[in-house]
């Protein structure tokens, strides 16, 4: 080639020569990195392959999707999968190669697959399911046992969206009266900041999670529910670890995100999650109104057959009385007759003894008083010898007694020729008694003396 | 575990057994009337806890940040 082109003329080149060699369509499978839908109506995206293992960018290119095509596109795309067009889908396309002078190269798609992404959304949502049950935490809140009457419950929902507020009314208006408390933690349910917005929220709840009975997670529902947000490895997982159970009413007509299939209870719709609260708290109430039926009942059942013994008894009791009653009587009757006849006979057998016993006693009363008396005489007359003996040995006594007295009177005494010493008055019989020097009266039988003492006589 | 749902679930074990007992008709007629009174009223105590609000749980909400 020995001209000079011009940058118009080689971009021509080039593109002819593509256009030359590659004249089809193809299917290709890329991830869209960046995706723009401005007023123009056209759609203009970035569309990427990554590393499946290093996540680093292998090949990159622009591609566009003119305006009326779009709109098809995206209405099929988003009817079919649930799930906007948007950043990070991986999706298969129909893309045509242009090349142009002033843009380069750039693929513009015709078609698209939903399936593909379908199918790659499912898979991803495998590998999480499996991760999370290689992990053995799969399972961990669906085993939490549910409260028997939620009623303190944590609403995880995006800022005062349509689903919260009737969520929050159905509640304090249910027809069966129940008193249920409920606190908002607001967070986005869709887009990036999903996963870190519900995680410092279950996060805040967790640090009180004795206030609160159940969390509950819920969005309304709109055509698009991005479900793929909750296809979350790191939010799945924080919902395994929760203490309280969770209950998932995120919107979705179709499909299930790994995030409702870890949760304790996955229902449709928040109206759905009040529902299934209220009749969770009704069946608790049924349970002890059928208790209490059945308490009443097996009661009056008792309390029947109670009475209806004392009523028999009561029956029975008088006839039974009476019957004691004239038994004994007849008893009784026939011991008084008894009795009259036996004393009867008694008192006439007495009837005949008296005159024969009184005889006996007669002359057994006489020979026992005459021996009496007797014994009496016999002794009246030994007393009389028996106190005349008495007598004259007392007698005798006395007058021995008296001449004795007669030999001690002191004249007597004195005259024998004894005397009787006194000292100051006192009569001193031991000789111990004096001193020498002592004036001392001495009685003769005819007088006294007055003598002093010399002293001892050796 | 929280303090509502203990006196609850407590009540209900209660009632249980209340009703266990005068259906195996071991019960005389006195102490018959005692477990039901007890019954009856800890099934006062639940439907009360199911329907009135209890002010106490509105002023814990409230202060929540």
């Amino acid at each position: 080639m020995a001209e000079n082109v011009s940058l118009t003329e080689l971009q021509l080149i080039i593109r002819d020569s593509l256009y030359m060699a590659l004249p089809d369509f193809y299917w290709v499978i890329a991830e869209i990195s960046e995706l723009n839908d401005n007023n123009s109506g056209h759609c203009y995206l970035e569309l990427i392959e990554k590393n499946p293992e290093e996540k680093n960018v292998k090949a990159r290119v622009r591609a566009i999707i003119w305006s009326n095509r779009y709109r098809f596109l995206k209405a099929f795309f988003e009817n079919s999968t649930q799930e906007t067009l948007r950043e990070g889908l991986k999706i298969l396309i129909k893309v045509k190669i242009e090349y142009h002078e002033l843009y380069g190269l750039s693929l513009i798609i015709s078609d698209i697959d939903p399936a593909f992404t379908i199918g790659d959304m499912a898979m991803k949502r495998q590998l999480i399911i499996k991760q999370l049950e290689k992990e053995g935490v799969f399972t961990m809140n669906k085993d939490l046992p549910f409260p028997v009457v939620p009623q303190r419950i944590a609403v995880i929902s995006s800022k005062k969206a349509a689903g919260y507020t009737d969520f929050v009314d159905q509640l304090k208006n249910n027809s069966l009266g129940y008193v249920f408390y409920t606190h908002l933690l607001e967070t986005s349910l869709q887009g990036i900041e999903t996963e870190h917005g519900v995680i410092s929220a279950l996060d805040k709840i967790a640090i009180n999670a004795s206030l609160f009975d159940v969390v509950v997670i819920i969005r309304g529902g709109g055509s698009q529910s991005d479900l793929s947000w909750f296809d979350n490895y790191n939010l799945a997982f924080h919902v395994t670890q929760f203490p309280l159970p969770v209950i998932t009413g995120i919107g979705h007509e179709k499909d299930v995100s790994v995030t409702d299939l870890v949760a304790n209870k996955s229902l449709k719709t928040p109206t759905a999650v009040a529902d299934f609260l209220i009749d969770t708290i009704s069946e608790a109430e049924n349970y002890i109104n059928e208790m209490s039926s059945e308490i009443v009942e097996v009661s009056r059942v008792i309390i029947e057959k109670n009475r209806n013994m004392i009523e028999t008894a009561s029956i029975k009791l008088l006839p039974m009385t009476r019957l004691m009653l004239s038994d004994v009587k007849e008893k009784l009757s026939a011991c008084i007759l008894e009795i009259n006849n036996t004393g009867k006979a008694l008192i006439y057998k007495a009837s005949l003894i008296p005159a024969n016993h009184r005889s006996i006693l007669g002359s057994t009363i006489k020979s026992v008083l005459s021996g009496k008396l007797m014994s009496l005489e016999i002794n009246k007359s030994n007393l009389n010898s028996s106190a005349i003996k008495l007598l004259n040995s007392s007698s005798m006594r006395v007058n021995g007694l008296e001449s004795l007295l007669q030999i001690l009177k002191p004249e007597n005494v004195l005259q024998r020729g004894y005397t009787i010493t006194s000292f100051n008055g006192e009569i001193i019989k031991n000789a111990e008694l004096l001193k020498p020097d002592d004036i001392i009266d001495t009685q003769f039988i005819d007088g006294v003396l007055k003598s002093k003492v010399f002293g001892k006589k050796t | 575990m929280t303090k509502k749902e203990f006196s609850f679930n407590d009540a209900v074990n209660e009632i249980e057994t209340i009703l266990h007992n005068i259906e195996s008709g071991d019960l005389d007629v006195d102490k018959l009337a005692v477990e039901v009174r007890r019954a009856s009223e800890l099934i006062k105590q639940c439907q009360k806890k199911l329907r009135t609000t209890e002010d106490e749980i509105n002023s814990i909400f409230k202060d929540l940040t």
